[in-house]
């Protein structure tokens, strides 16, 4: 029985990919492969429905809803209207401006990063345990970093309490708009970096180590090679990294916003995905917020699209 | 030649060994010490820390944590959390495992469209889903209901998580497979008894990864859950910060509470989620 089962074992796979033995083989799979692909199908459905439902539907319906003036239970379909509206909003241009003055963030995550990265490169000592730490923001809820960053800099908070030390009179960080801003980046940068660093240590090791001995050989010094070769051969990665960072700048700023500042003072801190969550549950029309909503989509998916494209350059070199 | 080599490597190492390792500590130091000082504002009472913040308390208290349990919800809050989060990772990975396997070893007719839907969809910022999600699950009276929630985050999670356990599936040899098949193992058994306990450390991280996920998130947490008794803790915490601007120490205790799961899961399962990382990089 059981020697019968495994020749029979060896024999289906040896076979298999050839096709093989014509005595029992030609009719068999070809059952076997229309019940697989029945049994496939049922398998991927129940996931595939749910994410056609709650995420390729929603963004048709945004489109939809974009066209009309609604409160959410009567359309009225109104073309452009919403769109004319959105370019001529003086809101909108305050708040795509501060998203721009957000981008600050990337260029002082991605230096940290990279000095980070080529800093665990080195593999000192403990490295592994400090890779650990500085990925440790990145299991925390913006929630949590955000109040965090919005208590020290507080009345109350330890920057003030330090500056007092010094005899300095309490900073109110929050009635300032730019001020505001930057420290937001502040908390961008500090829960940003680490994982931003990580990604390019992954890069940095998939440089062939042999390039830097040669170069050492040639008696190029620590700077060269950091120059000639590391930063060359990351180049990649740092361009996924700058992507991904301008799709975060534009999309993911929503809970340090609202636990921070709440967009004030005004709107002076109030970001693209902030201000689709206000149209959406303090305005009269979901229709502006959709939108906007649209056009930050359509943005976003330019963005991946020009990032996919460097991940193809990626792959043909 | 490899000599050469050695001595470079010692040469370089040596001489950046001592500056490096101090950068990297410092570096260190500023992530660690501003969770050091919200745990250690958070054991002690408010005028105790306008007192001296820097330093140690001068007494020692769980007040501020009793209280946010006792008055402010908190406790019920971390419970709510807790079920939305236990309820979705079992669904996710129920439902990824079943469409990563097939997709992984079944001949799926239109596998390249169902891949290229999951893929598309992974990176749909949820800001562009709230107002058409909200109308939708408003309809269908599944706001202020957790299911509305749990069935938000089951289907933004899935596009990930059928593409990566489809990923790690791949790697496991088609001939074992085979082998159980041709005893007579069906689609079930061989996910069961095969491909769940080959891929355990792929379905690992991605029940930590979809975990800590689910317990961080803010924004649907907030608008698809109103009722105040059955808020999550991530909302309730946010409320709290915003209310009590003058008592750093309840507000660090909340900080505490919402953060201490997330640090205990790096802690115990860093395996697991530098793992995940992994695949971040790879995609």
């Amino acid at each position: 029985m059981s020697i019968a089962s495994l020749t029979s074992r060896v024999g289906a796979a040896s076979a298999a990919p050839t096709g093989g033995d014509p005595s029992a083989k030609p009719r068999r799979p070809g059952a076997l492969h229309k019940k697989d692909r029945v049994i496939g199908l049922l398998a991927v459905l129940p996931a595939l429905l749910l994410v056609v439902t709650f995420s390729a539907y929603p963004i048709a319906f945004a489109f939809f809803i974009s066209f009309t003036r609604t409160n959410g239970l009567t359309f009225e379909w109104r073309w452009f209207e919403n769109y004319i509206a959105m370019a001529t909003d003086p809101i909108v241009q305050q708040v795509f401006l501060n998203n721009l003055k957000f981008l600050i963030a990337i260029p002082l995550v991605i230096f940290i990063a990279v000095v980070v990265s080529i800093l665990l490169f080195e593999r000192v000592r403990g490295w592994k345990f400090f890779r650990v730490i500085f990925f440790l923001p990145n299991v925390l809820s913006v929630a949590v970093i955000g109040i965090m960053f919005r208590n020290a800099f507080g009345y109350y908070g330890g920057v003030n309490q330090a500056l007092g030390l010094f005899g300095i009179e309490p900073v109110e960080f929050f009635t300032d708009g730019n001020l505001a801003i930057a420290i937001i980046i502040l908390a961008l940068v500090w829960s940003g970096f680490g994982y931003m660093s990580l990604l390019l240590f992954a890069g940095l090791t998939a440089i062939n180590p042999a390039v830097f001995e040669a170069a050492a050989i040639d008696g190029a010094g620590w700077w060269k090679r950091l120059w000639y070769i590391t930063l060359p051969n990351i180049r990649r990665v740092l361009g996924f990294v700058f992507i991904i960072n301008v799709i975060y700048t534009f999309t993911g700023l929503f809970g340090f916003v609202f636990v921070m500042t709440a967009g004030g003072p005004g709107y002076d801190t109030t970001t693209i995905d902030y201000l689709v969550y206000l149209r959406a549950f303090s305005s009269s029309n979901l229709g502006s917020g959709a939108a906007l909503a649209v056009m930050l989509f359509l943005f976003i998916g330019i963005l991946t699209l020009l990032q996919n494209k460097v991940f193809k350059l990626q792959e043909e070199d | 030649m490899a000599e050469d080599t050695i001595i470079s490597k010692r040469l370089t190492s040596g001489r950046a060994n001592g500056p490096v390792f101090i950068v990297l500590a410092l570096v260190a130091i500023s992530i660690v010490y501003p969770l050091y000082f919200v745990i250690i504002t958070s054991a002690r009472p408010n005028v105790d820390y306008l007192r001296d913040p820097f330093g140690l308390p001068g007494e020692w208290t769980f007040d501020n944590y009793l209280r946010l349990l006792e008055s402010y919800g908190v406790g019920q809050a971390f419970l709510n959390s807790l079920y939305v989060a236990v309820v979705t990772i079992a669904l996710v990975l129920i439902l990824a495992t079943l469409a990563g396997y097939a997709l992984a070893k079944y001949p799926v007719p239109g596998a390249k469209y169902a891949t290229a839907a999951f893929v598309s969809l992974m990176l749909i910022p949820g800001a562009v889903l709230i107002i058409p999600t909200y109308v939708m699950l408003a309809r269908l009276g599944l706001v202020g209901n957790y299911w509305g929630l749990i069935l938000v985050y089951v289907s933004s999670a899935l596009p990930f998580a059928v593409f990566f356990l489809s990923l790690s599936f791949r790697g496991i040899p088609v001939e074992v497979i085979e082998a159980a098949r041709i005893d007579g193992a069906g689609f079930f058994r061989t996910l069961w008894s095969i491909v769940m306990p080959m891929g355990s450390s792929g379905i690992a991280t991605l029940a930590v990864l979809q975990f800590l996920g689910v317990w961080n998130e803010l924004l649907w947490a907030l608008i698809l859950i109103p009722e105040q008794s059955m808020k999550l803790l991530t909302p309730t915490l946010a409320s709290i910060g915003t209310r009590f601007l003058t008592d750093q120490p309840l507000v660090s205790a909340g900080l505490f509470i919402t953060a201490s799961v997330p640090l205990l899961l790096l802690i115990f399962a860093s395996k697991y989620v530098m793992q995940g990382l992994q695949v971040g990089v790879s995609r």
